[in-house]
C-alpha cells in the first residue's frame, strides 16, 4: 500500500525529524491512520457486511424457524433436525467421497504439471497458459459444456464407445453411479490447473544448492524427487490440500448446473441442500444449522491435516 | 404460539388499512398516484405483449404512473426477500406453489372490497382456478392466466405408423397400444419424465390422491394412486417411453424432444405452443387428455395480488382490474400466449381454429389445481425423486411410494 507517500502525510515533513521519528515510533500519525481508514472503508463494508454480518446472522437464525416471515425460537431443534435428516447424511457422504477422490487426484495432477512444466525449457510460458486456462474458466460454463460432453450420445460416451459400444447411449449424468464421477471429472480438470501454479511456485522456491549438493551426493532423477522435492514441497502441499479439502466441501455450482443434486440425490452435496432448504422451502433456521454444522467439519478436517502434515521445513 | 401472534398482528394491521382505504376513497375509476408492479421476464416476444399492455394502461389511466420491475431469474426469492423486509412492490405475480404460503401469512390484500367498487365478480372467472388463490371466501389474488395439460402429437408419425389421431375419447388402453405401435428406433412412441406435474393427471384420472383432502397427511399408497403410478411407469418399463433427459445432448424437456422428433406424444400444457414455432417441420395437432377411470387434469396458474401493506391499493386494483379484462385477456389469447381465465371467453372463436388451445382450455372443466397447500415443494420433490427411482428400475412401485410417502409426511410434521 503507498499510504505512507500521501500528501496528506507529505506536510509532516516540516517538523523538525527527531519528532517524526518519534510520531513514527509510537504510532503512525493522525492523518496516516485516516487515510488508512478511508482506503479500507469500502473492503470493511462490503467484507463485514456480506460475509461477517451474514455469518453472524447465520449463526443466530440457526437457533431460530425463520420461514422469512416469522422468527420462531427454535433451540437446538435445527441441529437436531439436521442431524437426523437423511437427505443430510446423504449429502455428507456424497461430499465425502467426492472430496477424498477429487483432493488426491488434483493434487498428484497439479504436482505432476507443475513438475513437468518445470523441466521444460522451451515455450515454457506458452504451456503454462494452456494448463492454466481451465482454472480461469467459469465454473458454469464449464459446467455446461461437460453436461454436453456426458450427455447420452456426447463426445464422453462416442469415444468411450469405441472399445465399449454398448455405452455410447450412456447418460453419465443420468446414472446415479457415475453421475458424482463425471461432476469430480469436471472440477479436477480445472482446479489441478489452479493448483498447478501453486506448485510451479513453491518449486521456484526451493534452492538449487541442495539439488546441486544432492547430485553430488548421487540423488538424480526420482531420489532426488521423492527425498528432495516433496518434503520440501510440504508447505505447499499443505496448503493445496487444505484449500482442495475445503473447496471440495463447499462445491455447489457444478452440481447446480449439471445435474440439480439427482439422479436420485446421488450428487446432493451440503451445499446444495443448505441451498434448497433455505431459498427453495425457505426454511432458513434448518439452512444455517446445516451451514453451521459444516463449518465445523471443515474447521476439523483442515486441523486433523494440519496435525499429520509436518509443514516445517528448513532448508 | 409466536408467529400466530405476530400473523394476527399482520391481519389486523391489513384490516386497518383496509378499512382506513374503504373511507379515504370514493372509487378506484379515479384512483391515482405511483404503484410499483413486479413480476418475471419470459420471452422477449412475451415481455413485449406485457409492456405494450402497460403502455396502453398509462393512456388510459393517465394519472397513475406505475413503475415496472421485472426480475430476470429467482423471482420468488426476491418477492419473499421483499415481502419479509417489507420492501415488496404494491401489485405482484403470486406462483401458485407460494399461494398456500402468502395466504397463510396475510401478506396479501383481500382483494374482495376493490373488486366490489369496480363491479369485477368472483364469477367472471374459472372458479377451479381462482380457487387456488381463495382461503373461505377470501380472494387473495386474480388468475392472470390458466394453463391445464393436453396430449400432443405429431400427426406424421402417426399416419407412418398407421394408427388414427387420438380423440378426446380415448382411454388409458388406447394410449398404452398408441405408444407401442409408435415406437420404433430412435422415435419413442410417449415422453413419461420423473415429474409431479404430469403424473398426478394420471393419478386424478384414476381417482387417487396425492394428500389427503385437507393437505395435512400423504395419501400416496392410496391403491388408486399406486395402480395410476403404476400405469405412468408402464411406458418407459415396456420401451414404447422414455424420460426425456434419456435422449442425450440438448433434449432438456420433453419439448425438445417433441420438436425434434424423437417422440410421438407428449404431455403438455400451452407453453409449449409457442416453443414449436421454432420447429415448423413438426407437423402436430394436440388433444384432450386420454381418461382413465374418469377425466382428470392439473391447472397451472399463476395470480396477480396486491401486498398488504400497499399504500395505494385502489391504483394497484386498477391495474389488476384492467390486466385481467375480458378485452386484455382476449389480445393476450389472440396473441397465443396464454389462456384466459375469464370464462366470458369460453366462446372465442379463436378457440374453434386453434384445437391445441381449445383443448387445454377444457381441461378446466375437470382439472385440480397443481398444489399441494403450504408444502407443495417439498411433495413434488419426494414425488419426482420417487417416480426417478420407479423410472431408473431402481425399485419397486410400491417400495418407492411408500418412501415418498414417508418424505411427504415428515415434512407435513416438521
Amino acid at each position: 500500500m503507498s499510504v505512507g507517500t500521501t500528501p496528506m502525510v507529505e506536510t509532516n515533513g516540516a517538523l523538525p525529524t527527531p519528532v517524526k521519528a518519534e510520531a513514527h515510533r509510537r504510532g503512525r500519525p493522525w492523518g496516516e491512520w485516516l487515510t488508512s481508514y478511508a482506503f479500507l472503508i469500502p473492503a470493511i463494508i462490503v467484507i463485514g457486511g456480506f460475509t461477517f454480518v451474514a455469518m453472524a446472522m447465520a449463526i443466530v437464525i440457526s437457533f431460530f424457524k425463520y420461514d422469512g416471515f416469522t422468527l420462531e425460537w427454535a433451540g437446538l431443534n435445527n441441529y437436531a433436525k439436521a442431524l437426523v435428516n437423511a437427505d443430510f447424511h446423504r449429502a455428507l457422504l456424497n461430499v465425502v467421497y467426492y472430496m477424498v477422490v477429487v483432493v488426491t487426484i488434483q493434487t498428484i495432477l497439479a504436482l505432476s504439471m507443475a513438475l513437468v512444466l518445470d523441466r521444460i525449457m522451451v515455450g515454457r510460458g506458452v504451456f503454462r497458459t494452456i494448463y492454466y486456462l481451465p482454472a480461469i474458466t467459469s465454473s458454469v460454463v464449464m459446467g455446461l459444456i461437460f453436461s454436453w460432453l456426458f450427455s447420452p450420445g456426447g463426445w464422453v460416451g462416442s469415444v468411450v464407445g469405441i472399445f465399449i459400444p454398448g455405452l455410447r447411449q450412456f447418460g453419465w449424468l443420468l446414472d446415479p453411479g457415475t453421475a458424482l464421477p463425471a461432476i469430480m471429472t469436471t472440477t479436477i480438470w480445472s482446479t489441478a490447473a489452479f493448483f498447478m501454479i501453486t506448485f510451479v511456485a513453491g518449486l521456484q522456491d526451493i534452492p538449487t544448492h541442495i539439488y546441486e549438493a544432492a547430485k553430488i551426493d548421487g540423488a538424480v532423477g526420482w531420489r532426488s524427487l521423492w527425498n528432495i522435492t516433496i518434503p520440501l514441497l510440504r508447505p505447499t502441499i499443505f496448503l493445496v490440500v487444505v484449500l482442495g479439502t475445503i473447496g471440495c466441501l463447499q462445491v455447489f455450482d457444478q452440481v447446480y448446473v449439471m445435474t440439480n443434486g439427482g439422479p436420485l440425490k446421488s450428487t446432493l452435496t451440503p451445499v446444495f441442500l443448505i441451498y434448497t432448504n433455505g431459498f427453495r422451502d425457505f426454511s432458513f433456521g434448518l439452512g444455517s444449522a446445516e451451514a453451521f454444522i459444516l463449518f465445523v467439519i471443515i474447521f476439523v478436517f483442515t486441523l486433523i491435516q494440519r496435525r499429520f502434515i509436518d509443514t516445517t521445513v528448513e532448508y | 404460539m409466536r408467529s400466530m401472534r405476530l400473523g394476527l398482528a399482520l391481519a389486523a394491521m391489513s384490516a386497518v388499512l383496509l378499512t382506513a382505504c374503504g373511507g379515504s376513497s370514493t372509487s378506484s375509476a379515479g384512483a391515482s398516484g405511483t404503484i410499483r408492479f413486479s413480476g418475471w421476464t419470459s420471452t422477449p416476444a412475451e415481455d413485449k405483449l406485457l409492456t405494450d399492455e402497460l403502455d396502453a394502461f398509462k393512456v388510459k389511466y393517465p394519472n397513475i404512473k406505475v413503475t415496472y420491475e421485472p426480475v430476470p431469474k429467482d423471482f420468488r426469492t426476491k418477492l419473499k426477500a421483499q415481502l419479509a423486509s417489507g420492501t415488496e412492490p404494491d401489485a405482484f405475480y403470486v406462483e401458485l406453489g407460494d399461494a398456500a404460503g402468502f395466504m397463510q401469512k396475510h401478506v396479501l390484500l383481500d382483494l374482495r372490497s376493490e373488486m366490489a367498487k369496480t363491479g369485477t365478480n368472483a364469477s367472471d372467472f374459472s372458479g377451479k382456478v381462482l380457487s387456488a388463490f381463495k382461503s373461505g371466501d377470501t380472494i387473495y389474488g386474480i388468475p392472470k392466466d390458466s394453463n391445464t395439460l393436453a396430449l400432443f402429437y405429431n400427426k406424421d408419425m402417426f399416419t407412418a405408423a398407421g394408427v388414427s389421431p387420438p380423440t378426446k375419447d380415448w382411454t388409458w388402453q388406447d394410449l398404452t397400444s398408441a405408444a407401442k405401435k409408435l415406437t420404433k428406433p430412435g422415435q419413442w412412441g410417449l415422453i413419461t419424465n420423473a415429474d409431479a406435474a404430469r403424473w398426478a393427471a394420471f393419478v386424478y384420472q384414476n381417482g387417487g390422491q396425492v394428500l389427503n383432502s385437507d393437505n395435512t397427511k400423504s395419501a400416496l399408497l392410496d391403491p388408486a394412486t399406486i395402480e395410476a403410478t403404476k400405469y405412468y411407469a408402464s411406458f418407459k418399463q415396456n420401451g414404447s417411453g422414455t424420460y426425456s433427459g434419456a435422449l442425450g445432448a440438448g433434449i432438456g424437456w420433453p419439448g425438445d424432444a417433441f420438436g425434434k422428433g424423437k417422440a410421438a406424444m407428449v404431455i403438455e400444457g400451452g407453453w409449449i405452443i409457442p416453443f414449436m414455432k421454432d420447429y415448423p417441420a413438426i407437423n402436430w395437432s394436440a388433444t384432450e387428455l386420454p381418461q382413465g377411470k374418469q377425466r382428470g387434469n392439473l391447472v397451472f396458474t399463476v395470480g396477480y395480488s396486491i401486498s398488504a401493506k400497499s399504500k395505494n391499493p385502489d391504483a394497484a386494483w386498477t391495474l389488476l382490474n384492467y390486466l385481467t379484462s375480458t378485452d386484455n385477456q382476449k389480445t393476450v389469447l389472440h396473441s397465443g400466449f396464454a389462456l384466459p381465465t375469464r370464462t366470458a371467453l369460453a366462446s372465442d372463436p379463436y378457440f374453434a381454429t386453434h384445437p391445441a388451445e381449445a383443448a387445454i382450455f377444457a381441461g378446466n372443466a375437470y382439472a385440480k389445481p397443481f398444489s399441494w397447500g403450504v408444502n407443495s415443494n417439498k411433495v413434488a420433490d419426494a414425488i419426482g425423486t420417487a417416480l426417478e427411482r420407479i423410472l431408473l428400475g431402481k425399485q419397486s412401485v410400491e417400495d418407492s411410494l411408500k418412501q415418498a410417502d414417508k418424505e411427504v409426511n415428515d415434512a407435513m410434521a416438521s
